[in-house]
């Protein structure tokens, strides 16, 4: 019976503890008006603080942010699905960053309960993505960075635009898995990307944002490019897969592509060279300068002779 | 034991295999897109899409269908009754879990590495379910070496060291999910949910070979699979080499289950309840139970399979998750029936 005080008093102590740290951390940010101990829940967040040049207030990411090569040095907090709470809080942040979909609102209550500030960002299309930059370097206290990087962005996408911008739209399916095949479907942003590159996503008229499609629909919807954007796939081997279906003309004219990064699947600062890399694939001929001739008849405005 | 009602025999297999002729075709015709049947048949050898997407896209797939139904819930009726278990099915011998975990360690560590067949001729398949089929194999070693005592296998050992192979096999899957990309995470998921997916004729082939001879080796044993559902010692006064026969039997649906999930993952539910279903029709003799719930099995699945292509469309489903929900209630409408009618007698 004696040690049954002792038995609440630890987790009563610890509760003050928390509660005394959340205030320090309080005070802290309150004196200091921008949060300078930030921690990252996604792999594009992290991404736009070392793009707006904040890459150096971050104290935590997860375990999926390696990119720029710096993030792979910082504490890790666990994965995307499942960073863990202990691990955030253990880095004292005075800010947590999060994206809207997954399950971050639900570990966004939990943290506030903590004592810790969230704040979540939408990432679902471009201008979400646009969005979450500018309000990102809002929150850090450098807007004019935001915009700087937002205007980059921008400049990429008219640079593309320019180029295809007579080409005529290709049919194209954006899949990143083969065996099964999901493909990208309507409300993703990369939906939104295929249609910038000049093309035109064969399955963005479905709901989901990714969706496993039966090859039947594959072959009916005729796809002019197939690229596959999973990591670790190498180009002979999606040839291969596609081989035997001829009538697909994407497999007639060679236009099947493997793209083994994951530049164009972040929703985060880099998807203005995603763009570019998905346009490349969609039209190449209105990016080869280098080969005169090459694209004559094509229409491609940016092309030179 | 009763002699076998060959009319009956006869009768109950003939309308299953009309059934299944017409589900083959149905579904073969029936999918997400249209498809023009005179464009498909004028212009076989030549490619056009209407004959890529039945001859290419469609049937292969719906063959697979049949093979996989019907192989699962022959293998249901033969564990249940070598189990004496009602609940047993083919995904608790053991034998799935270590397919599973060999196909994604295939998929994890080699996703690229193909295999030439015939120097290349007959073109190439992938590592992956020939790693989900060693694994197969590996775990049916080690599942029975665990249930072997004195030469015999014991029913009681059998299922609760296959269910806790599983178990501990779910646990290893979910440890290499976490540790693993998450895009390959995406895959990984979609991969354990199983699918009927494929337009290798030469994998379907392979399949219907092996299940064919499969399911004849199960049949071949059906008289003595009767006697052993009147209990073990029953069995062994009545001339039954149990021991025997439940290692065969073992050895033959582990075979079987091993080789369908490398090729198709995990589909549930048929094993369990076509079986159930099909004794509840046609009664509980082995020697015609076995090719009815071979050939129901197989409508089911290749039914089943088409709704998944059709219901979300053009997203495709996964294929468990119909066997599951339309399976479900109509075996616990049967249940009840059967229920009410013996209880009323």
């Amino acid at each position: 019976m004696s040690n049954r005080p002792k038995i609440i008093a630890v987790p009563l102590l610890l509760g003050s503890l928390i509660v005394l740290t959340a205030h320090a951390s309080l005070a802290h940010a309150a004196s200091t008006p921008y949060p300078q101990r930030i921690v990252s829940l996604a792999p594009s967040v992290t991404e736009t603080l070392f793009a707006l040049g904040f890459g150096h207030r971050l104290v935590g990411v997860t375990t999926y942010c390696d990119y720029p090569a710096e993030a792979q040095k910082l504490p890790k907090i666990g994965g995307f699905i499942n960073p863990s709470l202990e691990a955030i809080a253990a880095q004292r942040p005075d800010l947590v960053i999060g994206v809207n979909d997954s399950n971050h609102p639900v570990k966004a209550r939990e943290m506030e309960r903590l004592g810790l500030k969230v704040a979540l960002v939408s990432v679902n299309s471009v201008d979400d993505i646009l969005n979450s930059i500018k309000s990102i370097a809002y929150m850090i206290g450098s807007p004019e960075a935001g915009e700087k990087l937002v205007r980059k962005i921008k400049r990429q996408f008219d640079e593309v635009q320019k180029r295809v911008a007579s080409a005529p739209r290709r049919r194209t399916l954006l899949a990143v898995g083969l065996r099964p095949l999901v493909a990208v479907g309507g409300r993703n942003f990369l939906d939104e990307l295929i249609t910038l590159a000049g093309g035109e996503n064969i399955s963005g008229n479905a709901a989901q944002p990714w969706l496993n499609l039966p090859d039947e629909y594959v072959v009916a919807k005729a796809p002019q490019v197939i690229i596959e954007a999973g990591m670790g796939s190498d180009r002979g081997r999606v040839a291969r897969n596609w081989r035997d279906l001829e009538s697909i003309p994407a497999v007639k004219e060679r236009r099947v592509y493997a793209y083994p990064s994951d530049k164009i699947l972040r929703p985060g600062p880099r998807i203005g060279e995603g763009l570019q890399e998905i346009a490349r694939l969609v039209h190449p001929e209105c990016f080869a300068e280098a080969k005169p001739g090459f694209n004559k008849g094509s229409g491609c405005e940016g092309s030179r002779p | 034991m009763k002699v076998l009602d060959r009319k009956k025999m006869i009768l109950v297999n003939g309308v299953l295999l009309a059934l299944l002729a017409l589900s083959i075709v149905g579904c073969a015709l029936l999918g997400p897109v249209r498809l023009d049947l005179t464009q498909a048949l004028q212009n076989i050898f030549s490619s056009n899409p209407n004959s890529e997407i039945l001859f290419r896209a469609r049937l292969p797939r719906v063959l697979l269908g049949v093979a996989i139904g019907g192989g699962m819930a022959s293998c249901g009726v033969v564990l249940q009754a070598l189990l004496g278990n009602p609940l047993a099915c083919p995904q608790m011998l053991g034998v799935s879990g270590g397919a599973s975990l060999g196909g994604i360690v295939g998929l994890i560590f080699f996703p690229n590495w193909l295999l030439p067949l015939a120097g290349g001729l007959l073109g190439e398949i992938s590592w992956v379910p020939l790693a989900a089929f060693l694994g197969a194999l590996l775990s049916m070693l080690f599942v029975y070496r665990f249930s072997l005592f004195h030469g015999r296998l014991h029913p009681y050992h059998l299922l609760l060291s296959g269910v806790i192979f599983n178990s501990f096999i779910a646990a290893v899957i979910m440890f290499l999910n976490s540790i693993i990309d998450f895009y390959q995470a995406q895959g990984l998921l979609f991969w354990l949910m199983g699918s009927l997916s494929t337009r290798a004729y030469l994998t379907v082939a392979f399949i219907w070979a092996y299940i064919i001879f499969g399911f004849l080796w199960l049949w071949a044993k059906g008289l003595s699979l009767n006697l052993i559902t009147l209990g073990e010692e029953a069995a062994m006064q009545l001339g039954v080499e149990t021991g025997q026969l439940q290692r065969q039997m073992f050895v033959a649906s582990s075979l079987m289950i091993g080789a369908m999930v490398s090729v198709s993952g995990m589909i549930g539910f048929v094993g369990l309840m076509v079986p159930h279903v099909m004794r509840l029709i046609v009664g509980s003799d082995h020697r015609l139970l076995l090719p009815a719930s071979f050939l129901a099995g197989g409508i089911f699945l290749c039914w089943a399979d088409t709704l998944a292509r059709i219901l979300l469309a053009p997203a495709e489903l996964p294929v468990g998750i119909i066997t599951a929900f339309f399976g479900g209630p109509f075996f616990l409408f049967l249940l009840y029936r059967e229920g009410r009618r013996t209880l009323a007698l």
